[in-house]
């Protein structure tokens, strides 16, 4: 052989051994010493209390083959990511069976879902994964998420009402007999955690203008509309480029309005468009005014939290997920509820996204189980300690925790927002909640842009919005 | 092999191609009658199937008549067979998942085959000492030794014994040791068929083995354009005639998709304010425009609105951003075209943007434009300030909300892009101006041209093919605008709707509306329109040629 060939060779043979180094590595599940699981069949597992990893109170009755289990989240930061690196090696440890490899999604500004969707259609998807709450119809009606209900009933000690009653009533929809609850059939997954709005304050600026202080005026009985107005109109007199309030530009900030004045997106049984009854437009004109008639918010589509954090905004509504961003702030800042509307409430939302199995998953009672480890006490409460979010189990420890989480030091604004009767974000079960957003949005900040005024909204809004039912 | 007869060799060829092309149609009947597969899958199979038997069959006839023919389509069938079942294989052993994670086994092992190829390097320096051969016979035996230690520890940490015996068992499964079992047999039939005494038995000459070796060279790019390419292209146009929403099964709907992209209807009002829904159909018709002809107040209503926002939003980016960007191109390149000292550092500092990443530089500009903290404001409101105190004017600060704001959004977006655009245009525009012959300009010169006059009637007219080249590959790159304005705004759509380009649309359409056929129908849509602008510019290139 010349010199020539052998290089040739050695060449391939490197690139071939490297690559196949390569391929075994992911393919391979850790490596075990038990037998296969076929001859070994595994207990359900025995949650003895709901808030106990299921794994550590399910001991297997034989050793058994390891099952490896991608998941994803989307985190909203590398802390947050690091987190929930660190709580899959520990669920790692506990869940007997079980190899878990964690994988960080993108943000949602990198388009989790897209490229959630894009891999579940190549079918190369994580065996269990998180979406916000308004993609869960959209996944369950395409068959692209696994009902648990099945595996759910044969969980001992496994309740539904652990959880905040609005997300599982959409979780627990089942779309062939429009019911909800722990009866209802389906189960599509458990949430990862809740949230709610709050105002993040610059107390700094509200001082300067001499404002009274919101958190006070909350603790009185006294936080309205009007005070908000009042305080936002004193700080913007400060200077051309300081405001009162922030809000970005999606459906949550401008939802709150709506809500706070009895109003809302949707009727009764979401079914039908209701962003033209008398009670939404009142709460969309409130907030107009704030954009175009006093003129204190941060222009409606600009990014509030960068003047934020730069101290030139008083007010910036955001969710419980802001916090470790503001928290590098160098004013003295703290957080208030929303303010209370015509209808007596602040109209919030409850924000959570859940934790689904993958419809093609090979392993449905393990990723059933992951779900469960996930959810529990222990570890939201290893989440909500970095301040990103608030454990979605109805749990006085769990919420009693939370509070020691600061700062903001009133966290109890957030606790507050969840014990006002908030609007629970939602799947359109009846119609196509992306599609009804996007007609939504546009119209909405043609409002508050000062483009379009509120009674021509009203008018023609519904004629639109309505053409998402039912396709 | 070598010494069977060539009558011996040929029959087993004919044999093998005739089995071939039995197993070839029996599969592909099989897959078109019997199997439980959707239509796309049945036709993706079972055509490829039933030509490849066809091909087998005409190869096995014509090795049979002794014919050139039937080698070549024997080489050209055993040559994608050995494909077919090589990359099938691959992807049964999860080879191909697994190619992601190359880049941890390389850093691995990075170090101990560099040092395997410094000893082999050190071995080599020994063919170099032939004035002291005991020295150069040490240095050779021990770089290869040295190389085939650090190999083997390259191979013991990049994990192959692992690898191996994780591979093992699973090529002994029944469909990859098959598959590999087909692959050594077209491999084979492809060796055997492609010899000379085969060639020269069938009457092949040496022009058509050198056009044979030309096929294999090109084969990659041509089936990489088939599968890539071409195979996606006509999927999309497959799926633009369905309902597909990328997961569940795909009806089909003929023009329904196209009916409803571009669905107008216009009607005439009693009065400009007349309400939308006492004229139109409100669930399907969208009201588009309002508009006043001849006295008489008309209402244009879509029944995909957002479509034809779209358009015209593209179409207005398209109108603002080419000929800022050409014509600034243009500009930029006359200016650079000369040789005082530092001009190669302002070329390199005008091309930067160009191959800096899209995702930073939106993102940068996100910063810059923002309302409150934006330097462009911060800008604007210092020199508005200076100006008021310097002169004693009471200008007012505009206060741009220059990305939330309808009038300003897609102008923000035509600034970015030319900005980002500009400097690869100034690149072609300067490789036009060396071309052009000084000569010209001397001409000119004498015959009394000022600069002026020289740049119009030379410079313009010697860099049209230029102009022509950057004109239309940028007019493309705008209409299909999609990162910077996905990026940059928030939400991408921008205020109402104001920077939803066609790309965006067919985007959110797609794959975040799970309406992946109607995204499939605006694409087509999309390239009829470059399509048909692009030929317009082609048939302008052709008649300014004719007039010089």
């Amino acid at each position: 052989m010349s010199r020539k060939t052998i290089w040739y060779m050695l060449s391939l043979l490197t690139i071939g051994a490297m690559l196949l180094s390569a391929c075994a590595a992911p393919a391979t599940p850790a490596p075990t010493t038990q037998a296969p699981a076929a001859e070994a069949p595994t207990e359900a597992p025995k949650v003895e209390s709901p808030t106990e990893a299921p794994a550590a109170a399910a001991p297997t009755e034989a050793p058994m083959a390891e099952v490896a289990l991608r998941w994803r989240t989307r985190p909203d930061n590398t802390e947050e990511a690091n987190v929930y690196s660190e709580i899959s090696k520990e669920l790692d440890a506990q869940l007997e069976g079980i190899t878990l490899a964690y994988e960080a999604g993108g943000s949602e500004t990198s388009s989790y879902q897209d490229v959630l969707k894009t891999e579940i259609g190549a079918g190369t998807a994580p065996d269990v994964f998180w979406i916000p709450g308004t993609d869960v119809a959209d996944f369950a009606t395409r068959g692209l998420i696994l009902n648990l209900a099945d595996l759910a009933g044969k969980t001992e000690g496994f309740n539904v009402d652990d959880f905040y009653p609005g997300p599982m009533g959409h979780l627990t929809f089942n779309p062939e007999t429009s019911q909800s609850g722990a009866d209802s059939g389906a189960l599509w997954g458990l949430p990862r955690d809740v949230s709610t709005f709050a105002l993040y304050l610059n107390l700094d600026l509200i001082a300067e203008a001499g404002a009274p202080d919101p958190r006070e005026q909350a603790a009185n009985g006294e936080w309205t509309w009007e005070a908000f107005l009042e305080t936002a109109q004193a700080v913007r007199a400060l200077g051309t480029d300081i405001y009162g309030y922030g809000a970005s530009a999606w459906w949550g900030p401008y939802g709150v309005w709506l809500n706070a004045a009895g109003g809302g997106f949707f009727n009764a049984d979401r079914t039908a468009c209701a962003l033209n009854t008398p009670e939404s437009l009142a709460g969309l004109e409130f907030e107009r005014s704030l954009y175009v008639d006093h003129d204190v918010a941060v222009p409606y589509g600009e990014d509030p939290e960068a003047p934020f954090r730069a101290g030139k905004v008083a007010m910036f509504q955001n969710g419980r997920w802001a916090t470790p961003g503001v928290r590098t702030v160098t004013f003295n800042w703290d957080v208030v509820e929303l303010p209370k509307g015509p209808s007596g409430h602040m109209g919030n939302w409850l924000f959570w996204g859940a934790y689904v199995v993958n419809a093609n998953t090979q392993h449905p009672e393990e990723a059933w189980k992951l779900v469960q480890a996930l959810t529990t006490a222990e570890t939201q409460a290893k989440v909500a300690a970095l301040g990103a979010n608030i454990p979605s189990r109805v749990s006085q420890a769990a919420l009693d925790a939370f509070l020691t989480f600061t700062p903001p030091d009133n966290n109890q604004a957030f606790l507050n927002g969840l014990n006002d009767n908030p609007a629970t974000e939602g799947p359109l079960w009846a119609g196509s909640w992306p599609d009804y957003d996007k007609i939504m949005g546009p119209a909405v900040n043609a409002v508050l842009t000062g483009e379009t005024d509120v009674a021509t909204f009203g008018a023609t809004i519904c004629d639109e919005a309505n053409k998402v039912f039912g396709q | 092999m070598k010494n069977l007869s060539i009558d011996t060799q040929l029959r087993l060829l004919f044999l093998w191609q005739a089995a071939l092309c039995l197993a070839a149609l029996f599969g592909g009947l099989w897959v078109f009658f019997s199997a439980p597969w959707g239509a796309l899958a049945r036709y993706g199979v079972g055509l490829p199937l039933l030509l490849a038997g066809a091909a087998a069959g005409l190869s096995a006839w014509d090795i049979r008549q002794r014919r050139h023919r039937g080698r070549v389509l024997a080489i050209a069938v055993n040559y994608l067979g050995l494909l077919a079942a090589g990359v099938g294989a691959l992807h049964v052993l999860g080879i191909f998942l697994g190619i992601d994670a190359l880049a941890g086994t390389f850093g691995r092992g990075i170090l101990w085959l560099l040092l395997a190829l410094g000893a082999l390097f050190i071995g080599g320096l020994g063919e170099r000492l032939e004035y002291r051969p005991q020295l150069a016979r040490r240095l050779q035996q021990g770089g290869r030794w040295m190389a085939a230690l650090f190999g083997v520890i390259f191979l013991l940490r990049i994990g192959t014994l692992p690898a191996l015996l994780w591979l093992l068992p699973r090529l002994l499964q029944p469909l990859p040791l098959g598959l590999l079992l087909a692959a050594a047999l077209f491999g084979a039939a492809l060796w055997l068929a492609s010899r000379r005494p085969v060639a020269n038995a069938l009457h092949a000459g040496v022009l058509s083995d050198e056009a044979i070796s030309g096929f294999l060279f090109l084969s990659p790019n041509l089936l990489g354009f088939l599968l890539f390419f071409a195979g996606p292209l006509i999927f999309s146009l497959y799926i633009s005639f369905t309902d597909w929403d990328a997961f569940g099964t795909k009806n089909f709907v003929g023009l329904e998709n196209y009916q409803k992209i571009i669905g107008l209807d216009l009607v005439a009002l009693e009065a400009p304010d007349q309400a939308a829904n006492t004229v139109i159909d409100v669930n399907r018709f969208s009201e588009l425009a309002r508009f006043n002809l001849l006295g008489r107040s008309y209402l244009l209503a879509a029944t995909d609105k957002l479509f034809w926002i779209s358009l015209r939003n593209t179409v207005q980016f398209v109108l603002m951003a080419v000929p800022l960007s050409v014509i600034l191109a243009l500009f930029l390149a006359n200016l650079l075209n000369s040789n005082l000292p530092g001009m190669r550092v302002f070329r390199a500092m005008y091309f930067l943007p160009s191959v800096a990443a899209v995702v930073g530089i939106a993102l940068i500009w996100q910063l810059l434009y923002n309302a409150s903290i934006g330097y462009i404001n911060y800008g604007i409101t210092s020199a508005v300030n200076a100006l008021n105190a310097l002169f004693g004017t009471s200008l007012q600060d505009p206060a741009i909300r220059w990305l939330s704001s309808v009038d300003t959004a897609l102008l923000s977006l035509v600034i970015m892009v030319v900005w980002q655009t500009v400097g690869f245009n100034t690149v072609l525009f300067l490789a036009g101006l060396t071309n052009i012959p000084t000569m010209l300009y001397e001409a000119a010169t004498v015959d009394g041209a000022g600069k002026w006059a020289q740049f119009w009637n030379v410079t313009i007219p010697m860099l049209a093919p230029t102009t022509f080249f950057v004109v239309t590959t940028t007019t493309i790159q705008a209409m299909q605008l999609f990162d910077q304005v996905f990026i940059l705004m928030n939400p991408p759509e921008g205020p109402n709707n104001a920077t939803l380009t066609i790309v965006l649309y067919l985007y959110r359409s797609g794959f975040q509306n799970f309406r992946l056929g109607y995204g499939s129908a605006i694409a087509w849509i999309l390239f009829a329109l470059i399509f048909g602008v692009t030929l317009l510019q082609f048939q302008r290139q052709r008649s300014s040629q004719m007039e010089y």
